[in-house]
Parts: structure tokens; sequence; C-alpha cells
């Protein structure tokens, strides 16, 4: 919030999502393909099988396109993403971790130049060292994915982290284990959700006994997933739990992601015994697209429940998803919310509506946009009065905060709003909010597109 | 005026000393200039290369651009790679700094992830389509695979040139083009492009004298020899020159301070400038690096101790650009040495894994019924 704020029309979050979503899809897939392609490799080499070693080989043409060169570099995009939408919780992160990032990277070094020798040498060495280097290959990228899943699970989970602040408490948080359980079972489903494409292109009597093969990697994936699911919610904090689980979970639109990813979970596995097990004669590309679609839908749900879980925080209990820190609410009512947002001060130069709408872009518009996604003009309410309300409950949403030790958990379910972060600020600040916010859903909207947001 | 709009520094601490950081960032940074070096200039010859030798695959040219971008297949990974640690350590040290400056000029630097997608891309693309043997179908590829890589170098000095000037910032916001405007911009621009094109010319050509000399196609090794050599003499003259006009154009008070700075600045300056122009001396006394091939190797290493003696003072002009507004000021840390340990033994353990693993490969011939 301390930052300059970058007006994109589509919203920082939409922006975020497609950038991680597709990360994370080709980073599994490059995890579980050094996986899965060295197993295959191994057992082609073993039985003298030419067309498990043809899977594998052509397996790895797309695990260096797709792998090395997308995946290093939107693995590079949530950095750039993150620092221009969230600096404050990039750098919060990055201070904290900053060596599991380096050891990461070292990791990265040994999987990026295993790739590049592992498809330059097909044919050209021995197979026994061939088979080396996809095995050096797949340690190297799993340990990367032991290091940042230690970081990922530690922004929904602190735990012991917010009392402590040292770094392996952080890291083994509640729901590491768990988490790569999950992600171990993911990287599975990944894998075979890929290389069912290249093995398709196998001649139509190997063809069946590939895809069985596979179908059990996608069975093991599927089972492996599940397992890590479960325990992944039941290590997870009453707090959190409460919002999306019980007979009365508070937030529905989260409950039904986990419905959702539990169904799509469900189908890989029918379409797996199916399509890959029983069937595998008539398997063709609708089905392996089909099959790929469900193995996503799986994945990409999980992301969004933990994501979704997370709100209002960026790093839960610690920082809101518009940089404000919980230890700062006190302090920010007290001395307003500008003395610390450098650039919305700079431009607040009158008080009124020009000081709202600042207001409202370093503390709001982290989340919403003016006409896009999470539109603020679609959720205000219609009578201007009304947001009176709305602000001042935001507002006194904060007193939950400062009245908790420190370390000890918000119970989420029990806010009016549990998805947002409190407003904080002085009570002219708020004032101001209201009277921008207004302008905003008045008959005559030019008023309120002055200048956008 | 500016030092209002820096935003504070993260309250939680750094996880090691500042010089620590400040060692890493520039260290690592060296090691990303090598490749990047010849990602940038690479590319660059190798695009211009393909354009004069006419589409003919046989012209020495087309096979040097098909050599280059054989090499870039892997240095394009490894610049990226090598890329990630600076980016991790400057977001340490210049937090406020850097966010506010890529903030500042978000869609751009969103852009440089496109293009870096797009200029890899089609680099492949020429690989498939374009190299020598099987026609000029990929020049188009590799032209636009260069003005990826030209525009990129351009993305990344804005945001260092924004970053290091917090005094510029109301007016960047205003209108970030004006960043062009900078007095250092388009010189620190080519010294980057120079450079680039100065070390992969000297790369191809010890390459391609290394083979001349093992008797192999000696005359096309010769001519691509010459060849890369004259683009290093040549880039270099003028390299010379532009590195004194970035010099004279730098803020007086960054020019003011590496000279004040003692021996701490001044000794690697004075070094790069000596060997800059020793390095001039010795591309302009060889014609034929066929013939001289200690001379070449003697030339690449000077290159490459000149990168990283750059690297030194490309982060002390950062410092001194950023000392109006960073002086007196310190970062909290809190040393997490365990960790930094961990990674230095990771890091050790790591490069020896790769040492192994590529000497095991070159030492495992297919053979026959062993053939992977």
């Amino acid at each position: 919030m301390d930052y300059p704020i970058w007006d994109l029309a589509m919203g920082g979050g939409v922006l975020m999502g497609l950038v991680a979503v597709t990360h994370v899809i080709v980073s599994h897939f490059a995890i579980g393909g050094g996986l899965v392609i060295a197993v295959t490799e191994t057992l082609a080499v073993k039985k003298n099988d030419r067309e498990m070693r043809e899977l594998a080989k052509r397996s790895s043409l797309m695990l260096i396109l797709v792998s090395t060169i997308f995946g290093a570099i939107s693995g590079v995009g949530i950095w750039v993403v993150a620092g221009l939408i969230s600096p404050f919780a990039i750098s919060a992160l990055i201070r904290n971790y900053v060596w599991a990032w380096a050891i990461e990277w070292v990791f990265f070094i040994v999987e990026v130049v295993a790739a590049l020798v592992y498809y330059a040498t097909w044919d050209k060495i021995s197979k026994q060292a061939h088979v080396m280097v996809a095995w050096v290959y797949f340690i190297a990228a799993y340990l990367s994915l032991v290091v940042i899943n230690g970081i990922v699970s530690f922004m929904l989970t602190p735990g012991e982290w917010l009392t402590t602040h040292a770094f392996w408490d952080g890291f083994f948080n509640p729901t590491y284990f768990p988490s790569l359980v999950l992600r171990t079972g993911i990287v599975m489903l990944m894998a075979t959700a890929f290389m069912v494409w290249p093995a398709l292109k196998a001649g139509a009597e190997a063809r069946p006994r590939l895809m069985r093969y596979l179908g059990w990697w996608m069975f093991a994936g599927v089972l492996v997933s599940y397992a890590g699911y479960r325990w992944w919610e039941a290590a997870l904090p009453e707090t959190i739990r409460a919002l999306f689980l019980g007979d009365s979970p508070a937030l529905a639109a989260l409950a039904d992601t986990r419905h959702f990813l539990l169904w799509a979970i469900t189908l890989v596995l029918v379409m797996t015994v199916i399509f890959l097990l029983v069937k595998p004669k008539a398997t063709r590309a609708i089905p392996a697209l089909l099959l790929m679609l469900a193995a996503f839908g799986f994945f990409a749900g999980y992301e969004r429940l933990r994501e979704g879980s997370r709100k209002p925080f960026l790093i839960h209990d610690y920082m809101f998803s518009n940089g404000v820190r919980v230890d700062q609410i006190a302090k920010l009512r007290e001395e307003g919310f500008l003395s610390t947002a450098r650039w919305a001060a700079a431009a607040a130069t009158e008080p009124g509506v020009v000081t709202g709408r600042q207001v409202f872009r370093a503390q709001c518009a982290s989340c919403h946009t003016l006409g896009g996604y999470l539109a603020i003009t679609d959720l205000l309410p219609a009578d201007p009065d009304m947001i009176y309300s709305v602000v001042y409950t935001l507002y006194d949403q904060a007193e939950a905060y400062t009245a908790l030790a420190p370390g000890e958990p918000v119970d989420k379910a029990a806010l009016d709003y549990p998805f947002m972060p409190p407003l904080v600020g002085t009570e002219e600040e708020m004032e101001a909010l209201v009277e921008y916010l207004a302008t905003l859903v008045v008959p005559d909207e030019t008023v309120a597109r002055k200048g956008g947001i | 005026m500016g030092a209002e709009l820096i935003p504070a520094v993260d309250p939680l601490p750094i996880p090691g000393p500042e010089w620590l950081f400040h060692l890493l960032l520039v260290f690592t940074f060296f090691l990303h200039a090598l490749f990047m070096n010849l990602t940038l200039g690479g590319t660059l010859i190798a695009a211009f290369a393909q354009v004069v030798s006419g589409g003919k695959g046989d012209d020495y040219r087309a096979v040097l651009a098909g050599r280059l971008m054989a090499v870039n297949s892997i240095g394009i990974s490894l610049t990226i790679t090598t890329g990630i640690a600076p980016l991790l350590f400057v977001q340490v040290l210049y937090q406020q700094y850097f966010y506010t400056a890529t903030i500042l000029i978000a869609p751009v630097w969103m852009l440089f992830l496109l293009m870096l997608m797009v200029g890899y891309y089609a680099a492949y693309l020429y690989k498939f389509k374009g190299t020598p043997a099987k026609g000029s179908g990929g020049t188009g590829w590799l032209l636009v695979a260069a003005a990826m890589f030209f525009l990129i170098a351009m993305v990344h000095v804005a945001v260092h040139l924004i970053h290091s000037q917090p005094e510029k910032w109301t007016a960047i916001a205003a209108n970030p083009w004006a960043i062009l405007g900078d007095p250092s911009y388009w010189p620190r621009l080519f010294h980057f492009v120079l450079a680039g094109l100065g070390f992969s010319g000297l790369v191809v050509a010890w390459w391609a004298a290394r083979q001349a000399g093992k008797g192999e196609a000696v005359e096309l090794n010769t001519r691509i020899a010459r060849y890369g050599w004259r683009w290093a003499l040549w880039t270099t003259v003028i390299q010379v020159a532009d590195g004194f006009l970035l010099l004279f154009v730098l803020p007086r008070s960054v020019l003011i301070g590496l000279m004040k700075g003692g021996a701490a600045t001044m000794v690697p300056l004075t070094l790069a400038i000596v060997l800059a122009l020793g390095l001039l001396m010795m591309l302009s006394r060889v014609t034929n690096p066929v013939e001289k091939m200690g001379a070449v190797t003697g030339t690449l290493g000077t290159m490459v101790l000149i990168i990283a003696i750059m690297s030194i003072t490309r982060h002390q002009v950062r410092v001194l650009y950023l000392e109006p507004v960073s002086s007196g000021f310190e970062l909290a840390t809190a040393p997490q040495w365990g960790n930094f340990i961990l990674f230095a033994l990771l890091l050790v353990a790591a490069l020896w894994v790769v040492y192994a693993m590529v000497k095991k490969v070159l030492t495992s011939p297919a053979s026959g019924e062993d053939a992977a």
C-alpha cells in the first residue's frame, strides 16, 4: 500500500490467477514428468522395451519445451506479478525465505542442466548414463517442490511463526507435510495427463499396453492426492476449516469449490479406470482431453480452495490482501491510513472525494476494480446511505483483530465480511471514502468516472 | 524530492548481513551477464549474419548463425536460470526502489515476460526450421528472437535507471517514456549491447579457431573465426568510446562519488578501463585468430575478467545513485547462518553433480547394442 498502484482493468488478482494457474500446472508436470519418464526409461532399458523407450523420448521433448521454457518463465512471472500487485507480501516472504528460494534456485540449476542434457543425448550416450540423467533431473525437480511447498503452505498456515518469526517454524508449518503428499499425488496426475498424448502416437499394438501402464500411474496419483487432500483438510486450523466444512459452512462458495474438486477427482478415477485400465484400446484424443481437464479441474479447484480459505490474508493472521499488517491496525486507526500509503497520500490533494478515492485505490483496489473483476460498482448498495453502514461495519471489523493476543487466530466465520480485510484509517478518511463511494452509485456516473480509479 | 515517495522498508529483518547479499547479488549478476551476453549479442550477430548470408545455407555466415543459435538454445535457458538469483537478491536489498520502478512501468515490465517467451520459442523455431542445412526458412524467426532480446535489454535498463533515481519517480509516473530521455539511458543500453556483441564475437572466434586448430573444416572455421574476431574488435572500439560517454553523462554526484570513493571504487573502475584498452590492443594485433590460439584464449579470458569487474562497478554506481536517499539508513538484520551454510553447501554439491553428470555423459558414448 506504500507503493504506487497499478491500475489494471482486469484486476491484479485475475492476472495473478492466470499466471499462477498455468505455472503450477506446468511446474507440477515438470516434476511428475521427471518421475514417470525416469521410471519408464529405467523399465524400458531393463526389459529392452522399444515402445516404452519411445514414450519416454517423446515425452522428454514436451518436458523440455514446456517445462524448461514456459515453466521457468512463468515461475519468474509469479514474482514479477506479485511484485506489481502485492510488493508488500512478496518482500515479506523474501525476507523470511530468501535462503529457501536460493536453495530452490540451486535445485533448479541442476534440473535445467539435466533436462537439457537428457534431451540432447538421446541415442548418443550409453543407456545407463542416460537413465542416470533422468533420475538426476527428477530428484532435483522434486527437491525444488520440497522447498517451495514450505513457502506456499506457510502463507495459509504460518503456525508458530506468528509468535517466533523463526524460519523453520514457518517452513514446517501445520500443513507442510499434508501439502507435500497432496502435491506429490498431483505431480503424478499432471505427468500422466500430459503423457497420455505422446502415448496416443504409439503403434496400435503397443498403445493399449502403454495406456494401461499410464493408467496405473494415474490411479496411484489419485490415491495419493486424495489421501493428501484429506490430511490437509484435517490439518487446517478449525477457524479456517469452518469456512467450507461442517453442516453450515460460513462461505457457501468455498464449500462449492470443495465439492467441485472432490467430484473432479472422482471423475479422474472413473475415467482412468475406464479409458486407461479397462478399455485402453478405444482411447483416443477426446477421452484423453476429458481426463486431462478433470485432472486440471481437481488441481485448480484445490488451489482455489487454498487461496480462497486464506482470504482476507496474503499471509494468514499476519498480512491482509491489501498489504495492511494485523500489527499495524491500531496505529493506522490513530495516525491515518494515508500516513503510510505514501503515493496515495501524495495524490490526496483535497479532503473529501479526492482523498476518498486515494483511500479506495490504496486500500481496496488490490481486489476491487471499477468495472471489471469484483467491480465495486456492482457490489455497492444502490442506496448511497447504505454505503455508510457497509464502510463502518468493515471499519469496526478491525476491532476483532486488535483484540487478539499475538499469534491468536481470528475467528473468520464470526465476521460480517469474512472475505474482506477491515477498513483502517481515521474517521475522516472513512468519511472521505464514503463520499467517494457514493459518487460511484449516483445516477450521474460522470462524477464517478472522472479520472477513473 | 522523491524521498517522500519511497515506500517504507519491510519491518522484518533481512536474514543475513547486508554485505553478504551485496556479494551474492554482484556474483550472481556476473554469472547471469555471461550467459545474457551470449543470448543478446549472439542472437543479434546471428540475425545479422543470417541476413547478410542472403539465405545461402553454405555461406560461412549462415553456418555461424546456425552455430550461435544451437548454443543459444541452451544459453537462453541458462540466462534465465542464472537471472533468477540476482532477481532474488535485488529484492532483498532494494525492495522499496525495485518494486516501485517495476510498478511505474508495469505494462512494459509484464511485457518483458511475454517477449522472453516469444524470443525463446522463436529461437527454437529457427533452430528447427532454419538451420543452414534446411534452408533459410528461419530467418524471420531469428529476427523476431533478436528483436525480443534487444527490447528486453531496453526494459531492464529502464527499470534499473528508474529504481536508482527516486527523484525522477514523479516525472516517470506522469510519463513512463520519459526514462528514455535520461541522459545515461542510451549509452547504458549500448554499453550492454556492445558487451554482448563483443563477448559473443570472441566466443565464436575462440570456438572456430579451436575447431580449425584441430583440422576440422579449416577454411570455413578460419573465415568464421576472423568474422567473429572483427565483431569483437569493432564493437570494443565503439565500446571504449561509449564507456567514457556513459561515465561523463552520469549524474555529477555519482561521478564525484566514484572518484571520491577511494580504492574501493577507483581500483575496479581503473582496472576495467585499463583492461579494456589492453583488450583493444590484443584484438587489433591479431588478424588471423586460428594462428594465434593462445592470444585468442587470453583475449577471451580478459573479456570475462572485465565483465566481472564491471559487474562490481555497475553495483557501486547503483549504491552511489541511491546514496542521497539511503545514507545513514541500515537494514535490520537477523542472520540465518545455518540456512546460508545449507545453501552454500548445496550449491557446491549441485555444481559437483552437474560436473559429474556432464563428465559421465561425455565419457559414456553409445556403442552398438548399448546405444541409448
